[in-house]
């Protein structure tokens, strides 16, 4: 693939994300003027869509967008209505145009038809959407406003007054006067203010026949009410509001709905509209190369190396008035972690935009396949870097269409099983350590381990006669081109899936596990390591060096009225727990006087009496502090150690508290057995 | 007319050593190095480069390197992200491919040569940084 497309790859993966966005915005009821923005924005993402396809040369890509960019602008022109169903299409339309990308940035070849499964729908679409006998419905003639203002409408402000008039919205005339030498940037305020009351239908220039001086305009705003302060208009900017069209005069039998959402805008606290997301829909975005962040963040961290060696300048000076140095030190500090992690923050992602794509295509294979599927996700709210997420999508597709084909039964199956007639499909996300953990879990049939033994054998991929485990046979699924399908259905099976998920899982530094069991459900583990995270510590030390414990795990710190030593028991909250010196974990000497200070580590996510507790003992407890880790590179991966964070003392090893444990154990297993 | 590789001439761990300049990414001063604790065996540690880590060599974990090894002055970072120590930098050189001789018998670094270069009378050894990094990771596999 050329690599000059490379931008042009990335913007239209962007206008997915943005189309994706928008769609959700209008699942849920809003606002009029939200709803058409929301349309709009769908509008030009797919005809941007179509140019780029065109740019890239593939011509049915950019048909099949033309033909979505249709369907929105009959939306935008009020000739299609915003529904379920419609949305539902829409969003089919959008994610077969997304994969269809995919597959040609794999260097696959176009189709010939890549809204094929959805032609039926489409073509009722644009049906309901002609007018009949090519007449087309205009209620412009109900503005109170003279012939020659009337003929400056566009088609498309023609067809926004009728929509909203049918919607049952009023119409008003907001008339202004401005200065020659600043009317632009007035006119665009004023149309920003009128905007977020409602929809700006049009700004009309108007001449008036009398001495003041200025330009005059018109704003056409769609809104229940208006708030006139709020437009911003200033005191010699002769305000006139008009109301300009009833919808109490629309005939009734020309009117919508009454279903037909027309709420008032639910502004956020700056009064701006918001996606359901909570992210302002008309913010400026900016799109800039992930190098250049980089770039960035290596020079702030040469910034923090001089500031160490500043810091450490100072100290040696031993000046008497040294401290208020030391303390704008502290401040510069502070500061540079703020910085860092916006920067972090940029290119993270919450994994829910992922979930985002799965939902719908969920509802389409479980409307196809007639399967019906109660669908839950959990851990939207994690972060993950926006190039590990995109790298994501396709073996995540591939997880899930995998699940709803073949893992869940059809309904009277399940119900004969004693199940509930719904199958269930959970995709969860959770931080592990320096990992994050997505777990695909499904209630269906689990895998069929005799036939993928028999498959395996007959593939020549297993020995006859040999004893496989359930671990070996699940891992078997992975292997390329292997399929115990006789025949590819149309949604999976096809051999190809499970080893490309494994492929991209591994070339993430990640691991997959699967494991089943039979008529009670599936579970697919991946395992992908973070790069960067901002992790909550405890910062204690150990001889002369400081580590960061995740407070995720930490369960208490306690002081012993006496040293102890590993392999001791200590009481905690009651308990009587093994106690282990974080030196003797780690590989380094413990110190001779044993220790009082005692860091409680337990699982994450297990109780008390189920999951492990244990004492780890520390020389000095530092205090707690939000740490900026940066994993360590494969070469370098020690036991116990998630990654290391840059402080003003030299590099801090953020421990993995999981595999702490673990060492710990380890370490106490070894004083029983005496070696 | 036959191929020529620019080779940085340098010495590392008591040795006359080249390095294939498109091997590196770039030579920079020597910063001290973070000990890991645990760390894999021929690591000694890491140091900050470009806001990343990036893992050193420890030339004492090579067979055939120094026991101790006194304060390098320079650090060679290779392209697979991969510190290498330098006690010094003698300058650049063109040699021709194909004129590479096999290690000498015995010699403890030959499975991290990729041979040896004739250069004013003298046989120095050219360093091969994937044959370094598989050594590395069967030092990490080994019991």
């Amino acid at each position: 693939m050329d690599p000059s497309f490379d931008d042009v790859w990335a913007e239209c993966e962007d206008l997915f994300v943005q189309a994706r966005q928008r769609l959700t915005t209008l699942k849920s009821p809003q606002p009029a003027h939200v709803v058409q923005a929301s349309v709009n924005a769908l509008f030009r993402a797919t005809h941007t869509l179509k140019g780029m396809a065109g740019m890239l040369g593939f011509p049915r890509f950019s048909q099949a967008a033309h033909r979505m960019e249709d369907i929105f602008d009959l939306m935008r022109q009020g000739r299609l209505r915003s529904t379920d169903s419609l949305i539902e299409t829409l969003e089919s339309g959008i994610q077969a145009l997304e994969s269809g990308l995919d597959d040609l940035r794999r260097g696959r070849p176009e189709p010939d038809d890549y809204l094929q499964a959805l032609r039926r729908q489409l073509g009722e679409l644009e049906a309901l959407a002609r007018p009949p006998d090519g007449a087309v419905l205009d209620l412009t003639s109900l503005l109170d406003l003279p012939p020659d203002a009337l003929k400056a409408l566009s088609d498309y402000e023609r067809t926004r007054v009728t929509a909203v008039l049918l919607a049952g919205i009023p119409i008003h005339g907001v008339s202004i006067r401005l200065d020659l030498a600043t009317f632009d940037e007035r006119l665009r305020s004023i149309s920003e203010a009128a905007g977020v009351q409602g929809e700006l239908i049009s700004t009309l220039p108007l001449e008036m026949h009398d001495d003041r001086d200025g330009l005059f305009f018109l704003l056409l705003v769609a809104a229940p009410a208006l708030d006139l302060p709020r437009l911003g208009v200033l005191p010699g900017e002769d305000l006139e509001v008009m109301e300009l069209a009833d919808p109490a005069r629309v005939p009734a039998g020309l009117k919508a709905d009454p279903g037909t959402p027309a709420m008032p805008a639910q502004p956020d606290a700056t009064g701006a509209p918001t996606s359901p997301g909570g992210v302002p829909l008309d913010v400026e975005v900016l799109r800039l190369p992930a190098q250049r962040v980089e770039a960035l963040e290596a020079r702030l961290m040469a910034v923090a190396q001089v500031r160490d060696s500043a810091s450490l300048v100072l100290r040696q000076l031993q000046a008497p008035d040294v401290e208020r140095p030391m303390a704008m030190m502290g401040e510069i500090e502070a500061g540079l972690l703020e910085v860092q992690k916006s920067l972090l923050q940029m290119r993270m992602v919450k994994v829910e935009s992922l979930f985002q794509r799965i939902q719908p295509m969920v509802k389409a294979l479980s409307r196809d396949m007639g399967k019906p599927v109660r669908l839950s996700f959990q851990g939207g709210n994690l972060e993950l870097e926006r190039s590990l997420l995109g790298r994501l999508a396709e073996p995540f597709l591939h997880l899930v269409r995998n699940a709803l084909d073949h893992g869940l039964e059809g309904p009277s199956e399940r119900v004969a099983m004693g199940k509930t007639e719904a199958g269930s499909l959970k995709i969860s996300a959770s931080q592990r350590g320096r990992n994050i953990r997505f777990d695909i879990r499904d209630d269906g049939r689990g895998f069929d381990l005799a036939r993928i033994e028999a498959r395996g054998i007959s593939m020549g991929l297993l020995r006859e006669g040999q004893l496989h485990s359930s671990d070996d046979l699940h891992r078997l699924t992975l292997e390329p081109g292997f399929s115990t399908q006789e025949r590819a259905s149309q949604i999976s099976g096809r051999g190809v899936g499970m080893d490309v998920v494994r492929a991209e899982v591994e070339g993430l530094g990640g691991e997959i596990h699967i494991s089943s069991e039979p008529r009670r459900g599936s579970l697919v583990r991946l395992s992908l390591p973070l790069s960067r995270a901002v992790v909550g510590c405890l910062k204690v030390r150990c001889g002369q060096q400081a580590f960061g414990i995740p407070l995720s795990h930490v369960l208490r710190v306690q002081a012993s009225p006496f040293a102890l030593l590993g392999g001791s028991r200590v009481e905690v909250l009651g308990e009587n727990l093994p106690m282990e010196s974080l030196q003797a974990c780690l590989g380094l000497s413990e110190p001779v006087g044993g220790q009082r200070l005692l860091v409680v580590l337990r699982q994450q996510g297990a109780t008390a009496d189920t999951g492990l507790e244990i004492a780890l003992g520390v020389d000095e407890v530092l205090g707690r502090s939000e740490l900026l880790l940066r994993s360590l590179p494969e070469l370098a991966q020690a036991p116990g150690i998630m990654g290391g964070s840059l402080q003003e003392e030299g590099i801090l090893w953020v421990l993995d508290p999981e595999a702490l444990m673990g060492l710990a154990m380890e370490s106490l297993m070894r004083r029983v057995a005496g070696v | 007319m036959s191929e020529t590789t620019l080779l940085l001439h340098t010495r590392a761990a008591g040795r006359e050593i080249l390095l294939r300049v498109a091997d590196l990414r770039e030579v920079v001063a020597f910063t001290p190095v973070t000990p890991l604790p645990s760390g894999p065996p021929g690591i000694q540690g890491v140091v900050l480069h470009e806001g990343e880590f990036l893992p050193v060599l420890d030339w004492t974990a090579i067979e055939g390197g120094p026991t101790r090894q006194g304060p390098p002055m320079a650090m060679a970072v290779l392209r697979p992200r991969l510190g290498l120590p330098l006690d010094g930098l003698t300058g650049t050189l063109e040699s021709p491919e194909e004129d590479l001789l096999d290690p000498a018998e015995g010699d403890p670094w030959a499975p991290i040569l990729a041979g040896l270069c004739r250069v004013g009378g003298q046989d120095l050894a050219l360093l091969d940084p994937d044959r370094l990094l598989a050594l590395l990771h069967r030092l990490r596999k080994a019991p």
